[in-house]
């Protein structure tokens, strides 16, 4: 029934030729535009970025160009866009655990050498002085300053730090305000308030003296400070030039020999693979990793047959030509499935409050009891389900509707003619053929479950707490969210090392039960042929 | 073969070609700021859960939700609106959804004493310091953004601030309490906007004096009373999962957080949750939950409620309410003959959780001097100060605008404060609310025994500061 | 009980049983009572959180204490609150979300036929291989999968020349903003995460379409581009509307991407707009809350169910039977 080709030929009503020009064109102008893309990547500094895309683009080009990888042609839009969205940050998230990425060492090292390299110190006896800037209107400055005993001094950009008697230029008539001159050469002075709207190009400005630089701290206020970090790529360090000290780069810091940081961040580097050992050796998640993975599983499980049950039984119900306003409930049926997830949960978590909501005031009020949907972990497992079931049947009524359609009518008429009752021809023939065509799509749903964090998190963030337990997992922790609560809310801030292994280590599992479960749907199709 | 070849020759020339008609001419270059940080920073996420800093929950003070006061919408601009990034030039200001509005009409004058233009941008409090530490260091973040001072220790140890200096003059005019609690490890790392500390709220019409009580006893027998009369639902109102309101009682009881260091720095070494005062509160809570007096699976948004009779639709349905000055708005509207007090002493003096807000300065911020002097020239004012009270009654910690506060409920507040102890900053702290709130929740649910719900919350809290 | 229900006339060979025919019919009545019966429980279970929230954004009470599900005051305060909120640009919001999952749908639809096509029809090594990782791709919890993406964006955001193309009388528009902060951008990164197992769905509908119908096309003269377009495209239609309006729902619905992608609010779509919204509001505003969830949920129930008729009877027309 698929198609059978082995070297597909270019069969076309347009010649050979043309196609051969089309493609030549198209490839020119993406060729051209990756060009140009990989010129500007190199340009700022991402390389890896520009060789990969070059990498694509020749990719593209012998794709288009060599006949035998014709079936390729159709594959490779998709594929490029796939690669790019999924297999790329898949890739960056087994990098970034081997890293120690977390919320105490997030930036670049370059960037905790700049930081370092900012820090200024003043050296003993060096002074505070006031400063008044002096605008061109070409837009250069220069700086008058004065300290505290009242000697002045011009910074300029091209010369430096000069004294005011020393510095060569026209000075314009001093303004009694303040005693300054009202412009030096062609730049006029700037008052305090004037001089706000450039106080980012003024704290720009690289003014040096022999050993000083000049920097401005506030509006107020300026110093002649020194760099106090200089870096030495050599070693590796960053030398403190105020105390002597010396700090190495060790373990995503700049330690001095004591052990004490350099006052700075730390920085992001890669570790090996001690993230993935602490997945394993973690107390915490290994005390708790069979009840959560068991609940894990069976809820995944549990959602899969809940929704697919109603959906299926619904699907039965509305396929029977005799229902009235079969369209309308079929309407209503499905309206679940339109509402955005995030809202139906809050919105859910509302209508189940044990105190207010109007569920249980229902219940209360006619059955005579007030389950505490949140507090007892039965429930709460219960309620996630109902909210689940609520969430996921419409999906189910429509596949099945659809796949419903699919089975011939011929099958029916001769089961009945045979004598098959209803729940026969529904368990040997509508409910195999189903599972059959809806194999795949259920086994996707469970896989989606199995790491519906969404749902767990909205509802009951985990769940009741467990009593007794040393382990912080919840009643309705389920993998991924119990793990993602150590990454994120434990010890020093936020993990993202740690999380990244712990995602790969639940994909593992994922894919495993995954691939499983086709083998297994496989079988099946064989037997029911 | 040849074909292969020939097809190649034509491909490279057309490639030639396009590019020269295009030619570099057409590539704007990648500006400036994205320079530094081209090198890929890995810059960390805004976490998938909402983490239980219960900054977010006394917060979402949507008090001023009854229309900002003449918000000015950030002006539309026919061409499209930068980033929330900063440039060169314009101010960029990160702000929740109270204070965003304040801060653009604030921002108005200093545009137009100053000649600046300021963009104000408005982000949920809760996200405002994961989306700086995943923006900041990649450049696309602000120059300035309103923030709690417990986040100082999670942001200092990102590096994703800037150290900030006030000029003596205007320092002075801050509350102690204030800097302090904006500083970290000895450096003053923002300027301090206003304080909270969560007081009593108690319904003078329900007191059997017009009183409120002096003890913890005593409110509890008034709230029993009511009760059992069926005046009310719930006497006094704490909700689960919140151990920020439930702190009160823990210090009231002797219970700590985190001991403190002879310099008043807290010491994560030294967790009091099973203490003796730790285990007393947990009692405490057990013995309230079993008679009555709290119940499970009560929110904040239901105590409010209750104490405010639905916003005075109808009649109140609780007496009692340990909450901030971020209610009084709700509570003034809704015509309920309300008053403040300080919290009744237990067996010690129920100190509150002091929170500190300000606004910090971003370390990554591409107008760094521009966005202090717009801290220190123009929020260190009385007018700044004082507009930004009158939208967000916080407690203020400008001496001057302090000195002028009458009215009474904030004074109560500002008593309750002066009893209360900073939050801690440490970024150890993140670990210490999932545990306790786990504990507490135990307690409201009645599954597990008091004690041993506080001990394994320590126990965690230990492990977890352990790494 | 299944399929397409015989007709009611009494078959030859069931004429042997007319002796319980009395009892088939009336067996019949209570099956499709007890069917009524699962319609309206469902349509009940179905609509109490919907109308839960109607009430409760049209109740002037705040708060989840308040709520009810029989509304006792009607009040459209919590919308006219909303519609004032300068820095909550809902029709803006709603336009932008629209855009982004219309064009996402669009372009998972158009690669994923391409792709399928191929898996379909051709024979070529990996193919098996290809078909199992596109499922597996899919299972990969990516929820540090932004951090990636967003440098991703950064990069070629700084990398695209941005030029702006001036329409009188419409304004001006960069169409090649697919950096951060762009609606661009965020349509590529959804429209590539959901290739995977949409384009799977896909290649088992095509194999359904038999290969005699193209090989007597090609057979004709016509290439494999025609014979995808004239010959098996419209015989797929179903399945393309089915996955267009799948992907449509699903990209509507995110917001832990498009949160971190966007950052000026009149880029956001309608789910970070909620977020931004519900975040701490959610029980202390819950008269609020309920209105935006209306205002969010609205549009997409609205398109659904006025297309819902395509996308069932879609999937019952078209494929081909045996």
């Amino acid at each position: 029934m698929t198609g059978q080709q082995e070297a597909p030929r270019q069969r076309g009503a347009s010649s050979p030729i043309l196609s051969l020009i089309w493609r030549l064109i198209a490839l020119a102008f993406i060729d051209a535009v990756a060009l140009l893309l990989a010129y500007a990547f190199f340009g700022g500094g991402l390389g890896l970025a520009a060789i990969i895309l070059l990498a694509i683009t020749a990719a593209i080009n012998v794709i288009f160009l060599v006949d035998r990888l014709y079936p390729l042609r159709w594959i490779s839009p998709g594929l490029l866009l796939l690669v790019l969205m999924v297999v790329y940050p898949f890739v960056y998230t087994v990098y970034v655990a081997t890293t120690n990425f977390s919320s105490t060492n997030v930036l670049a090292k370059e960037q905790v050498v700049e930081r370092l390299e900012q820090q200024f110190y003043t050296p003993e006896g060096s002074e505070s002085l006031s400063w008044r800037a002096y605008r061109s209107p070409d837009g250069d400055f220069l700086i008058l300053l004065a300290d505290p005993s009242g000697r002045q001094l011009v910074g300029d950009p091209a010369q430096g730090v000069i004294p005011l008697d020393e510095y060569q230029a026209t000075f314009g008539p001093i303004d009694p305000a303040d005693n300054l001159p009202t412009s030096i050469d062609d730049h006029v002075k700037l008052s305090r308030g004037e001089s706000v709207r450039y106080l980012t190009a003024l704290s720009q400005l690289v003014i040096t003296d022999a050993e000083a630089q000049l920097r401005i701290v506030s509006l107020d206020r300026a110093e002649l400070g020194r760099q106090r970090f200089v870096y030495d790529p050599a070693t590796d360090s960053m030398t403190d030039q105020q105390t002597g000290t010396v700090y190495r780069a060790e373990g995503g810091f700049f330690v001095a020999a004591d052990g004490t940081r350099a006052p700075a961040p730390g920085f992001v580097q890669v570790i090996g693979l001690d993230n993935f050992f602490r997945v394993v050796t973690d107390r915490r998640i290994s005390g708790a990793f069979f009840g959560v993975f068991t609940w894990t599983f069976t809820f995944a499980l549990l959602s899969v047959l809940t929704t697919f049950a109603l959906g299926l039984a619904l699907a039965l119900v509305f396929n029977d030509q005799r229902l009235p306003l079969k369209g309308l409930f079929r309407t209503l049926a499905i309206i679940p499935y339109t509402v955005p997830g995030f809202i139906s949960a809050l919105v859910w978590v509302g209508l189940l409050n044990p105190n207010f909501g109007p569920i249980n005031g229902f219940l209360r009020d006619f059955v005579g009891v007030n389950p505490q949907w949140f507090s007892d972990g039965t429930l709460a497992k219960i309620a996630i389900l109902l909210v689940n079931t609520w969430l996921g049947y419409p999906y189910m009524l429509i596949v099945a509707l659809g796949a419903l359609q699919s089975i011939p009518g011929d099958l029916y008429e001769a089961a009945e003619i045979d004598g098959a009752s209803p729940w026969q021809r529904f368990s040997t023939i509508t409910l195999p053929l189903l599972l059959v065509a809806l194999a795949p799509l259920l086994i996707g749903s469970f896989a989606f479950n199995f790491n519906n964090f969404t749902l767990i998190d909205l509802v009951t963030e985990g769940g009741p707490p467990t009593p007794g337990a040393v382990t912080p997992a919840g009643q309705t922790d389920i993998l991924i969210s119990y793990s993602f609560r150590l990454a994120f809310s434990g010890g020093r801030g936020q993990d993202y090392a740690f999380a990244a292994a712990i995602s790969i280590f639940i994909f593992a599992i994922v894919a495993a039960i995954t691939i499983f479960n086709f083998r297994l749907s496989r079988r099946l199709e064989n037997l029911t042929g | 073969m040849s074909t292969m070849l020939r097809t190649i020759g034509v491909l490279a020339a057309l490639i030639l070609a396009v590019v020269a008609c295009t030619g570099p001419g057409a590539t704007t270059a990648p500006t400036g700021t994205a320079a530094p940080t081209a090198s890929p920073t890995m810059a960390p996420t805004a976490s998938p859960t909402s983490a239980a800093s219960p900054t977010t929950a006394p917060s979402p003070t949507d008090g001023a939700s009854p229309s900002p006061t003449g918000a000015a919408t950030p002006s539309p601009s026919p061409s499209p609106t930068p980033p929330p990034g900063a440039e060169e030039g314009t101010l960029t200001i990160w702000a929740d959804n109270v204070r965003a509005p304040v801060f653009t009409a604030v921002a108005e004058a200093f545009t137009t004493e100053y000649g600046v233009p300021v963009q104000v941008y408005q982000i949920g409090f809760g996200d405002i310091r994961d989306q700086l530490i995943l923006r900041g260091p990649a450049g696309e973040g602000p120059d300035l953004i309103v923030g709690a001072h417990d986040w100082l220790g999670q942001l200092v140890d990102a590096g994703v601030v800037e150290p900030l200096e006030i000029p003596a003059d205007k320092a002075a005019n801050f509350q102690e309490v204030g800097l302090r609690a904006m500083s970290y490890d000895g450096t003053l790392y923002g300027m301090p906007t206003g304080s909270e500390a969560i007081a009593l709220y108690y319904n003078k019409d329900l007191m059997p004096d017009g009183n409120p009580p002096e003890t913890w006893d005593e409110l509890k027998q008034i709230a029993a009373e009511l009760q059992e009369a069926g005046t009310v639902e719930q006497g006094y109102c704490l909700m689960r999962a919140d151990p920020y309101h439930s702190y009160p009682i823990l210090t009231g009881f002797g219970g700590y957080i985190f001991g403190e260091n002879a310099d008043g720095s807290y010491n994560p070494e030294d967790v009091g949750l099973d203490s003796e005062g730790g285990l007393a509160y947990a009692n405490e809570l057990d013995s309230m939950v079993k008679e009555g007096l709290l119940r499970d699976n009560v929110d904040y948004g239901a105590c409010v409620a209750m104490m405010t009779g639905d916003a005075g639709a109808n009649a109140p349905r609780a007496a009692f309410f340990i909450t901030g000055p971020w209610e009084l708005p709700n509570f003034r509207d809704s015509g309920i003959n309300f008053g403040v007090a300080p919290i009744p002493t237990m067996e010690d003096t129920a100190a509150p959780f002091v929170g500190v807000q300000g606004m910090f300065v971003s370390a990554f911020a591409p107008n760094k001097l521009l966005a202090q002097t717009f801290l220190t020239e123009f929020m260190a004012t009385d007018e700044a100060m004082g507009d930004l009270y009158e939208a967000d009654p916080r407690l203020p910690v400008w001496i001057p605008l302090a000195e002028t506060i009458t009215d009474a409920d904030t004074l109560a507040f500002t008593e309750s404060a002066a009893a209360g102890n900073p939050m801690p900053a440490i970024p150890q702290m993140s670990s210490v609310w999932t545990a306790w709130t786990d504990a507490i929740n135990l307690i409201f649910a009645q599954t597990e025994d008091p004690e041993t719900a506080v001990e394994n919350a320590a126990e965690q809290i230990r492990t977890l500061i352990g790494e | 009980m299944s399929g397409p229900t015989a007709p009611a006339e009494v078959k030859p060979a069931a004429a042997a049983r007319q002796g319980r025919t009395l009892g088939v019919r009336s067996r019949r009545r209570i099956s499709l009572s007890f069917k009524v019966l699962i319609a309206v429980l469902t349509a009940v279970y179905a609509l109490i959180p919907v109308f839960f929230v109607i009430t409760a954004s049209l109740n002037p009470l705040q708060t989840i204490s308040g709520a009810s599900l029989i509304p006792t005051r009607v009040t459209f305060d919590h919308y006219a609150r909303l519609f004032n909120s300068p820095f909550h640009p809902w029709p803006q919001w709603i336009l932008n979300s629209v855009i982004v999952s219309s064009l996402t749908a669009i372009i998972v639809v158009a690669l994923c036929a391409l792709a399928a096509y191929s898996f379909s029809r051709f024979r070529f090594r990996g193919r098996r291989l290809g078909l199992m990782a596109l499922v597996l791709v899919q299972l990969f919890p990516n929820m540090l999968a932004f951090v990636a993406l967003f440098l991703l964006l950064q990069a070629i955001g700084n990398a695209l020349p941005s030029f702006s193309v001036a329409i009188p009388g419409v304004g001006t528009f960069e169409p090649a903003r697919l950096g951060l902060n762009s609606l661009g951008g965020l349509i590529l990164i959804y429209a590539g995460g959901a290739l995977g197992f949409n384009t799977w769905l896909m290649k088992a509908y095509f194999d359904t379409v038999p290969y005699d119908l193209d090989e007597s096309a090609l057979v004709d003269g016509a290439s494999h581009t025609q014979a995808f377009r004239y010959v098996v495209l419209p015989l797929v239609r179903p399945v393309l509307a089915v996955i267009a309006i799948l992907s449509f729902i699903s990209t509507y619905s995110d917001f832990i991407l498009a949160r971190v992608m966007l950052s000026s609010t009149e880029n956001f779509t309608l789910a970070v707009g909620m977020t931004l919204f519900i975040r701490g509001q959610f029980t202390q505003q819950w008269g609020t809350f309920a209105a935006a969830a209306v205002i969010g949920a609205l549009p997409i129930v609205i398109t659904f169910l006025l297309l819902q008729r395509q996308l069932i009877g879609g999937l019952a027309r078209g494929g081909v039977k045996g």
